[in-house]
């Protein structure tokens, strides 16, 4: 078929696509980008400032106490869902007959509605009456944390049910980069001589770098969008304990009306997951042989 | 050998139990409380007993939940929006997929790239221009902005969809282009009936995606009438904190139909994840 008919085809399929890489992502990503620049609560007209809402957010104590929060938090979260969903994939990946069960099961907290599992949870750290402090209690432990009304416990609640929902995602894709490696590699090992900790060690896990290396830049990225489990869980309470930098914006943007300075703050921390994303790239070379 | 073989089985099988456990008590937790009276709710130590199954009235929490509690309407808001989105998804994504996957055309690369390097800039960064964007429409109160959006961006399905085309072969079209047929019957009438796994998979997937979104309805409903399902589940802790009974009541109605799409399409789902990892 002619070259120039099929371009025009091409584009035509593409028409929705495109409107909505434009109307939806580029333009939205520009338009932020300009509104970071100004002082503008939505119903007034914008005011320039230039890089006024970026220095606000550099003096003030608030910003860094967010920014910690969203460091712990990731570094809560990103070794979780990783460590969890290798351990449930290696497991599966063992030849038992009844892994697509597990595997179902594991899966399951990851899609069902993130809002309903979210307040079960909720109710599970519930100080008295909850499921968790009641099983502590029975353990044996007498005064067992207030978790979400605890500034010292909440982001780490947030942080284990966002590992619990989402462990059965990153399995999934442990599970793909296991069914890539030659069984028999393992095998050879085996009858070497090799523990079943030292296959692990020196055979599954530098084959499995490739898999690990796109699970953590996956898990960086979720690790800092947190709106749905902070907001049926915590409110990012108490007294902004568990408010991760998305929450943030959130609240910036859509309770207080700051557009500019919540603007400000994506920016940031689309430049923050950016350089992360790169850190990790680097680091790559030195851990991974793919 | 054998004995250490055996231990090591029953210590896989115990570690998987013990997951599977966690993985599974809060949805028995919010099944079971979703059957008990109030007072049974704050019982101490918690019971797992369905007690109004005991005393014969089993679904007097369901019927308060979606009669006095408007969950009826908010299941059908719910269903109406997922569907939408999901139908916008299976057409611009499979439009989208068959060019990228099966045409040579200038600027090919260029935009593939872009779609998939936007994927990567935080929701936090489009949302505020997006609001506006709905708010400048009039489209607040609507069920557009819930739909639009999803209609017309799909990421996942964009790949999934250029590696499904991709992978079929060359032949299949030889033939409808010896026939004479133009580029959209080959789209339409070659290449989708060939690709109906991936596209129920991607519809079960969108679907779920979408009946789960929270931040646009709660940026874009206020319209009690509107609602979604997350939403109206958030509304009850405002409004009932203390009843749990029926908020678990409200949970059960929210989980149960993703489970049940879930269960009828996990083959496809469980293959198209591995295959791609990516959802949204």
């Amino acid at each position: 078929m002619e070259s120039r008919r099929v371009t025009n085809y091409a584009y035509l399929f593409l028409i929705p696509a495109l409107v909505g890489l434009l109307v939806f992502r580029l333009g939205p990503i520009a338009a932020a980008f300009g509104i970071s620049f100004t002082n503008w609560n939505v119903i007034g007209v914008p005011e320039w400032v230039g890089f006024g809402n970026y220095l606000t957010m550099l003096q003030s104590g608030e910003f860094w106490f967010i920014l910690q929060n969203t460091t712990v938090y990731a570094l809560m979260y990103v070794p979780g869902v990783t460590v969890v969903g290798m351990g449930l994939a290696v497991l599966l990946n063992t030849g038992i007959r009844a892994a697509p069960f597990f595997r179902g099961l594991y899966f399951l907290p990851y899609i069902t509605s993130t809002v309903a599992v979210t307040l079960t949870w909720r109710w599970i750290f519930s100080t008295r009456f909850g499921l968790l402090n009641n099983f502590l209690k029975w353990l044996g432990f007498t005064d067992p944390p207030a978790w979400l009304a605890d500034p010292n416990w909440a982001l780490i609640a947030l942080a284990t049910v966002s590992v619990w929902r989402e462990a059965g995602f990153f399995m999934l894709l442990f599970l793909a980069g296991l069914q890539g490696i030659d069984p028999t590699l393992r095998e050879a090992a085996r009858v070497d001589g090799a523990t079943r900790w030292q296959v692990f060690r020196y055979v599954t896990l530098p084959l499995l770098a490739p898999t690990t290396f796109f699970v953590i830049i996956i898990a960086l990225v979720r690790s800092s969008q947190t709106f749905e489990v902070t907001f049926a869980l915590t409110e990012g309470g108490p007294n902004q304990a568990s408010t991760t930098l998305a929450f943030f914006i959130y609240q910036n943007a859509f309770i207080h009306f700051d557009m500019g300075y919540a603007s400000a703050l994506a920016y940031l921390l689309c430049i923050l997951v950016g350089l992360a994303t790169l850190v990790n790239f680097r680091l790559r070379r030195r851990w991974s042989y793919a | 050998m054998r004995d250490s073989g055996r231990i090591v089985r029953v210590a896989l099988y115990a570690a998987l139990i013990v997951y599977g456990i966690i993985a599974f008590i809060p949805f028995l937790w919010m099944l079971v409380n979703s059957f008990q009276s109030e007072g049974d709710t704050f019982r101490l130590p918690p019971s797992f007993v369905p007690t109004l199954i005991v005393d014969g009235t089993p679904f007097s929490n369901y019927v308060t939940v979606w009669n006095e509690r408007n969950f009826l309407r908010y299941f059908i808001n719910s269903t109406f929006v997922a569907t939408m989105a999901s139908i916008g998804q299976l057409f611009t994504c499979s439009l989208a997929g068959y060019a990228f996957g099966r045409l040579e055309f200038p600027g090919r690369r260029l935009i593939f790239v872009a779609i998939l390097g936007t994927m990567f800039v935080p929701v936090e960064v489009t949302i505020i221009p997006e609001f506006l964007l709905m708010r400048g429409l009039g489209w607040l109160d609507t069920y557009l902005p819930l739909i639009v959006p999803s209609f017309l961006v799909g990421t996942l399905g964009t790949l999934l969809m250029t590696e499904t085309f991709r992978s079929m072969p060359k032949e299949l079209e030889e033939a409808a282009i010896v026939d004479g047929a133009g580029l959209f019957r080959i789209y339409y009438s070659v290449m989708l009936p060939n690709a109906k796994p991936a596209l129920a998979a991607l519809f079960v997937i969108a679907f779920i995606t979408n009946w789960d979104e929270l931040l646009r309805p709660v940026l874009y409903i206020t319209d009690p009438d509107l609602r979604t399902l997350p939403q109206g589940l958030m509304t009850f802790v405002s409004q009932y904190e203390a009843s749990w009974k029926l908020l678990m009541t409200g949970a059960v109605i929210s989980t149960l139909p993703l489970i049940l799409v879930y269960l009828s399409a996990q083959r496809h789902i469980v293959q198209n994840f591995m295959g791609s990892g990516i959802k949204g």
